[in-house]
């Protein structure tokens, strides 16, 4: 069994299960140096559920995947479990795309075991892993579908397990359902919900919708536009489980306003 | 429709036009001497198969497609996956390649002659590189069907250059692959043929391109039977693979 990152973690992170200092990203693009993320640091905590929202282009995607270890930082540092990410590591971070993403010419049982395939994990261990993942996400009977047979929400489904089927300690999410319909984007927020709260895991979720921010977050971390600064971090102290009344409270209603006032003064 | 019943209407069209080269040049409705019956092409369809003159000719024209297609396919391919990888190259040499690709390989048959006579090497060099062209065109084609978000996606579960190639580039390229390796074949058998009906000793074109000039049509008519017979064959089998292989391309 090869690991090409094998890292070792500690058992307890002396902090955050994720901590971005100081971190500083410029483009050299033809007109010259455009600067795209400016200083910034965060910490989450383990176990907790970020979501990082902001205009277009204020680089929110690229502090995901600097995150992921699949983009290059120009300065700072990004710390996972207590060390450093310079390369992808799937032991630590699971990583769910925009659009899903899925292999076509592999069965959705197949994209989920894919990671362990990778390292080369036996046959038995992958079938059951995957399976496992199916039942999580709400598929089960459907793993030997290709992705053309599933419906878009299906699809997204099948990623998140594809996410978790390493049983990484984070989850860094992209936008994952900003091509799904509103009503399926709604069932789907209170899936990802469930699915956190029975796998514990910490996660990071980028999205345009503020509704959803709020809806899914513990803590929202505000964007602004290029170049991409923090400019607030909003605590989201709603009650969990989260219901689809809460969307009509007063108190969901002023959390909203409050994101949006700073994406607009941002902007 | 369902699958058979296609099927049945394919078998009785096919039988119709049997039955009509059969029984029209009989009756008289067309001239025999240009289209020979049927059943007196088949005759002599298994009547030449046991000359040893045209054995020599089957093996001579088989292993020129074969050495033809082992040269033109690989070499082929490699330069379109170094012109899809590399920007630099590609940007070079795509716009010439169309051009090229766009004139008739036929009309540098004389060259070929000239520089390489009329043997077995003029027959290769010519077909792969009638082929050449095609397969590089569609070996570009299916480095640039894959997506950079499979790749992405692969990178961040920590697949290795290799893993990426195995696992993301060939199963997306598949499909464009078993394709470009039929119509490779169809390319490479025709300059084959035209090879060997321009100019030649040995081998099927020049056989049937004699019995043409000679006006011997039972024979010619059972040499373009043979051909279509392994042509088909070849085609057929790599389109069942295409489709076992590209059924999620929907």
């Amino acid at each position: 069994m090869t690991q090409p990152h094998l890292t070792l973690v500690r058992d307890e992170p002396a902090h955050g299960a994720i901590e971005v200092a100081q971190l500083t990203h410029v483009y050299g693009g033809r007109e010259g140096q455009v600067p795209a993320l400016e200083n910034i640091s965060l910490s989450v905590g383990a176990g907790r559920f970020v979501v990082i929202v902001g205009p277009s282009g204020c680089g929110k995607t690229s502090l995901l995947m600097m995150m992921a270890g699949l983009r290059h930082q120009s300065s700072g540092t990004i710390e996972v479990q207590g060390a450093p990410i310079t390369a992808p590591d799937p032991n630590r971070v699971g990583v769910v795309f925009q659009e899903a993403s899925l292999f076509p010419w592999l069965t959705a049982l197949d994209n989920i075991a894919f990671p362990l395939t990778l390292r080369g994990a036996p046959h038995a261990e992958r079938q059951q892993r995957a399976e496992a993942m199916l039942n999580l996400v709400g598929l089960s009977g459907f793993g030997a579908r290709y992705p053309h047979e599933l419906s878009g929400g299906m699809k997204q489904r099948v990623s998140i397990a594809r996410g978790l089927v390493q049983d990484p300690p984070v989850l860094l999410m992209d936008e994952p359902f900003a091509a799904l319909d509103e009503q399926t984007r709604m069932t789907m927020g209170h899936e990802l919900l469930r699915i956190w709260s029975q796998t514990a895991k910490t996660v990071v979720f980028v999205t345009h919708s503020l509704t959803e921010a709020v809806y899914l977050a513990d803590e929202v971390l505000v964007m602004s536009a290029r170049p991409g600064r923090i400019i607030d971090r909003i605590a989201i102290n709603l009650p969990r489980p989260r219901s689809y009344e809460m969307m009509g409270t007063e108190t969901f209603g002023r959390l909203r306003d409050r994101i949006w006032q700073q994406i607009r003064k941002g902007g | 429709m369902t699958r058979i019943q296609l099927i049945l209407i394919r078998l009785l069209l096919l039988a119709l036009v049997l039955a009509a080269w059969e029984t029209l040049p009989r009756q008289g409705v067309i001239n025999p001497m240009l289209l020979p019956p049927l059943g007196d092409v088949l005759k002599t369809l298994v009547e030449i198969l046991g000359r040893p003159q045209v054995h020599e000719a089957i093996l001579v024209t088989a292993a020129e497609v074969i050495v033809a297609f082992v040269i033109a396919v690989p070499l082929g391919a490699l330069i379109g996956v170094a012109l899809a990888e590399s920007d630099y190259f590609g940007q070079i040499f795509k716009p010439l390649l169309f051009y090229v690709f766009s004139v008739p390989k036929s009309i540098f048959l004389p060259m070929f002659i000239l520089i390489l006579g009329i043997g077995f090497q003029q027959k290769v060099a010519y077909a792969a590189f009638s082929t050449l062209f095609v397969v590089i065109m569609s070996a570009t084609a299916a480095v640039e069907s894959v997506k950079p978000d499979h790749v992405l996606v692969a990178r961040s579960y920590g697949a290795t250059q290799l893993q990426i190639l195995t696992r993301v580039y060939l199963p997306s390229m598949m499909p464009i692959l078993l394709e470009t390796l039929r119509i490779s074949m169809i390319f490479n058998f025709t300059g084959v043929m035209i090879a060997e009906m321009y100019a030649s000793r040995t081998g099927l074109g020049s056989l049937i391109s004699n019995w043409g000039e000679n006006f011997q049509l039972p024979q010619l008519f059972a040499g373009v039977i043979l051909l279509a017979a392994v042509a088909i064959a070849f085609n057929e089998s790599v389109r069942f693979l295409e489709h076992r292989y590209s059924a999620w391309r929907t």
